[in-house]
């Protein structure tokens, strides 16, 4: 329990200092959202001024960051210039639509990757394990743009699934199941290119871990009085690999809504990603803070809930052990 | 030792690919930038290595243009010349030449690669991209270790409030979203800049986002390698904290240096080319295999001019040597520490 | 020209951190006194845990004693700083306990020897290379295996290189913190011998720290027993053996009784 509320502490720290890196960044960034209208002609220097002072942007940064973190606290999370609306709904509908497609993908990927990793190192040497060595040592040499592209092009040479967007063009006349489909087809790309960029990631992390427990005394022990393969498999091999694989999926809740950029953008998902590519283009700043800043949050989420979930399952580190985490 | 060996034929893999683009100039038959308007969109020239009399020098056909695509215009044959004449260049950027590895006499020209939207040979833009692309990878791996091989040095060995406060900065920075981190930063800089401006700032901002997961692992090393007998008995003699470092801690962490190395440069060059992708990068007319692969965006070029992909295959192929280089370091220092 | 060793009142503690909870403190060492005069050997034994490490630490000013007076020959060096400490370096040198982590396993024998000959910057390269194959000599090993690497040489000749290391810069004390526990019986026996004819022929001062009195009894002119930090019995060798007053030394001599005969025939063994 201390452990957990030092941990939660950390993170909260954590979050107060990532705000503050990000907010000073923007600060010293050359160029605002003003620029583009200063070369403008039309309009005068006193409206843009005015815009300036509206929106507070001629305060001294300290009292600009204090009034930000104050209203974050409640909920606000700024202005945006461009969309000329509160960042908070802004932000909040597109990660929606971020973390849908991501959970799914991080659903499938373990799915497929923690049994696949598991089958793999309990035949060792096998035609599983070599196979699926091969194809994973293979699929986590490619960088994810590859990937993008080449499904990107799969998809849009065969027409067999719609690209880009999340409902099609006719979604209002759908109704209930068919609406669920029409979401589904369109997931099918983006969710297909995240997964296959991350499964070979957890196939491998698992497989290592669990060939590191199979080659351990007390494994061996267990064999030597001829205990049963799926016995030993689920009571005694899996509990002990598993602090591996925790703190791995903690990782990969940590990057649900960081992970996605790049795949939002050339899949055409509307998410967090295209906003804040958006965004950071047109020097909208309260909404590239707000979003890292969500993202952290979940970064800081995420590897809090693998503390969580590694406090339940190893004693070991209920004990207070220091060499077990 | 089958791994030695393993490690040899991947290394000279990887010295022969950086060379290959190192002379960029000399294998690449046109300029990069040297537009053809007409001939927008062209497909692979065919390279024919047999007539009907049987096998032939290589030669090609001109291409025309026509209403429904190109066709190759058979009336004239072109032979494919080895170190021909073509346009000068500097190789290796100081010695002007005027020899490339082929080409064929104008008014034809041979385009391995097709060309793109401006008519521009995708071949050569291919070499030449790659040029920066690797070169941004390399350099900002360079930049990521050497911070972080400083950072976690000083951390670790000098140990107490100095290293609490780099180790905290240090978990800052991972709890970042390193990606929109990166694209963030990126962007709150100056979007218009000189193509070398621009380059340096790419690897600057790519190299000093990463710090802080190998700074972790060297000071890991550090630590564990401060308190060793020897460190000690050195310290007896007299030996200084510099030649202690020097002579006995940092060496213990050129492994993982190195495997990091060869792990971070596949990544880097791939945030490179997703950076130049968005705009972000290295921008026209500099070619890099990222902007090259923005003009894939639209969807009429990803389905019917399938050569563009190119920069995607070239990608693909530098990762895979560099990531089978990581493992193959890896394996050989478990090794041989054993 | 032999050096005598006068520890007085040496006192060291040490702080544990448990995070951001207060610190407990550990009294390694309390009021720790003893003499050894020139050319003379004392065997501090004690149990784990009862500060002998410590003490030998702190005598080598690995570590700095928080009280108490060392006397090196004729010089205190309890109180001095890093500059000036080094040339008093020379004076007094340890063996560690395990060789392989003594010395760095990446170096051959013969840098391993150099190196001290190296960071108090004596002589040219030759020379040095000259005066390590001449230790290697004397420890009882061959010259000509003075560029195999460490890992290369077994775990009695590793000591033996450890033994020259200590000798390269010439001492007149040496410290042995366990030093004979890493290794088999004969092979003690091997370096025990050694050990005596080095300290015959260059008047060496010895301190062995060590857990086992049985090994020691055989090196060692005076006894100091260590209990919790503090020393609880001490004089010569044959008193304390022959009449143990405290029980720890009763202990220990009990303990002693069953090395004296695998000594003995281990010794004929190897004679």
């Amino acid at each position: 329990m201390k452990f957990l509320a030092r941990r939660l502490v950390r993170a909260l720290v954590l979050l107060v200092g990532v705000s503050i890196l990000c907010f000073g960044l923007t600060e010293f960034a050359p160029g605002s959202f003003f620029d583009e209208m200063r070369l403008n002609p039309q309009i005068s220097p006193e409206t843009i001024s005015a815009l300036r002072t509206h929106y507070g942007l001629d305060r001294p940064l300290a009292i600009r960051y204090g009034r930000w973190a104050a209203s974050v606290v409640h909920g606000d999370f700024g202005y945006s210039l461009a969309y000329n609306a509160p960042v908070a709904p802004l932000l909040w509908a597109r990660a929606k639509n971020t973390l849908l497609l991501t959970s799914l993908a991080m659903l499938v990927t373990w799915v497929i990757g923690l049994p696949l990793g598991v089958w793999s190192a309990s035949s060792r040497g096998g035609l599983t394990d070599k196979v699926a060595g091969s194809v994973s040592s293979f699929l986590i040499s490619i960088p994810e743009v590859v990937i993008a592209i080449a499904l990107l092009a799969l998809a849009v040479r065969s027409r067999a699934i719609p690209v880009g967007g999340m409902v099609s063009l006719n979604a209002e006349d759908l109704v209930g199941w068919q609406r669920v489909r029409d979401v589904l087809l369109h997931l099918l790309l983006p969710v297909s290119i995240l997964v296959l960029s991350g499964v070979a990631v957890v196939e491998r992390h698992v497989r290592a871990s669990v060939l590191e427990v199979l080659d351990a005394p007390c494994i061996q022990a267990a064999r030597g009085f001829g205990i049963g393969k799926t016995r030993m498999l689920f009571r005694h091999v899996l509990p002990l690999a598993a602090n591996p694989a925790i703190s791995l999926f903690g990782f990969s809740l940590a990057g649900l809504l960081g992970g996605s950029l790049l795949v939002e953008v050339i899949a055409g998902w509307p998410g967090l990603g295209p906003l804040i590519l958006d965004a950071t283009l047109a020097r909208d700043l309260y909404i590239v803070i707000g979003a890292v800043m969500l993202c952290s949050v979940f970064m800081l989420a995420g590897n809090f809930i693998a503390d969580v979930l590694l406090l339940a399952c190893d004693p070991r580190i209920r004990a207070g052990e220091p060499d077990a985490a | 030792m089958p791994h030695r060996s393993k490690l040899r034929y991947l290394l000279a893999a990887v010295i022969a690919m950086n060379a290959a683009i190192l002379l960029a100039g000399f294998i690449a038959p046109y300029d990069p930038t040297e537009q053809n308007r007409m001939l927008a969109y062209a497909p692979p020239t065919r390279v024919h290595l047999s007539d009907s009399a049987g096998l032939h020098w290589p030669f090609v056909y001109a291409q025309k243009a026509d209403f429904d695509g190109y066709h190759e215009d058979v009336t004239q044959r072109y032979s494919v010349r080895f170190f021909a004449k073509g346009s000068g260049y500097k190789l290796l950027g100081f010695i002007p030449s005027t020899r490339h590895l082929f080409g064929v006499a104008s008014p034809t020209q041979i385009f391995l690669f097709g060309t793109d939207a401006y008519g521009r040979d995708e071949f050569s833009r291919l070499l030449y991209g790659g040029q920066i692309s690797l070169a941004a990878g390399l350099l900002a791996t360079f930049i990521t270790l050497f911070a972080a091989t400083i950072v976690g040095t000083v951390s670790g060995y000098f140990g107490k409030w100095v290293d609490e406060s780099l180790m905290g900065s240090a978990e800052l920075f991972l709890s970042l979203p390193w990606f929109y981190f990166l694209v963030g930063v990126r962007a709150f800089l100056p979007l218009h800049l000189s193509p070398t401006a621009a380059f340096v700032l790419i690897i600057c901002v790519i190299g000093l986002i990463g710090w802080a997961r190998p700074a972790r692992l060297v000071r890991g090393v550090v630590l564990s390698a401060r308190n060793r007998n020897y460190v000690v008995a050195a310290r007896g003699f007299g030996g200084s904290d510099y030649y202690l470092l020097w002579r006995h801690v940092v060496p213990e962490a050129c492994g993982v240096l190195l495997t990091q190395a060869a792990l971070l440069v596949p990544q880097y060059i791939a945030a490179e080319a997703v950076l130049s992708f968005f705009g972000l990068g290295i921008s026209e007319p500099v070619p890099s295999w990222g902007n090259m692969l923005s003009a894939l965006q639209q969807y009429n070029v990803l389905v019917s001019y399938y050569w563009l992909i190119a920069p995607a295959l070239a990608l693909t192929v530098t990762s895979v040597i560099y990531w089978r280089l990581a493992d193959a370091i890896h394996h050989w220092l478990q090794s041989h520490s054993i | 020209m032999a050096c005598s060793l006068r520890v007085q009142g040496l006192s060291r503690q040490y702080q544990t951190r448990n995070g951001w909870r207060k610190s407990t403190t550990v009294q390694a060492a309390c009021g720790v006194s003893f003499y050894i005069p020139a050319g003379k050997t004392l065997a501090l034994i004690g149990s784990s845990g009862s500060g002998k490490s410590t003490v030998a630490r702190c005598v080598v000013r690995l570590e700095r004693p928080d009280s108490g007076e060392i006397w090196l020959g004729g010089v205190e060096i309890s109180r001095l700083g890093a500059r000036s400490l080094r040339p008093l370096r020379s004076r007094i040198q340890m063996i560690f306990q395990d060789p392989t982590t003594s010395m760095n396993p990446r170096m051959s024998a013969s840098a391993i020897i150099e190196e001290p000959l190296l960071i108090q910057q004596r002589g040219t390269r030759n020379e040095r290379r000259e005066r390590a194959a001449s230790l290697m000599v004397e420890v009882g090993l061959s010259a000509d295996w003075l560029d195999r690497r460490i890992n290369e040489f077994s775990g009695g000749q590793q000591q033996r290189i450890a033994i020259a290391r200590a000798l390269a810069l010439s001492p007149k004390v040496l410290v042995l913190d366990e030093a004979l526990s890493g290794l088999d019986l004969s092979t003690q026996v091997q370096i025990i011998q050694l050990l005596k004819n080095l300290q015959a022929a260059h008047s060496l001062t010895y301190l062995l720290i060590s857990h086992d009195l049985g090994a020691v009894a055989h090196l060692t002119d005076l006894l100091a027993v260590m209990s919790a930090g503090r020393i609880v019995e001490q004089g010569p060798t044959k008193e304390i053996i022959v009449n143990p007053q405290q029980p720890q030394t009763q202990t220990l001599v009990a303990a002693a009784e069953h090395f004296k005969k695998a000594f003995a025939r281990a010794q004929g063994a190897s004679a």
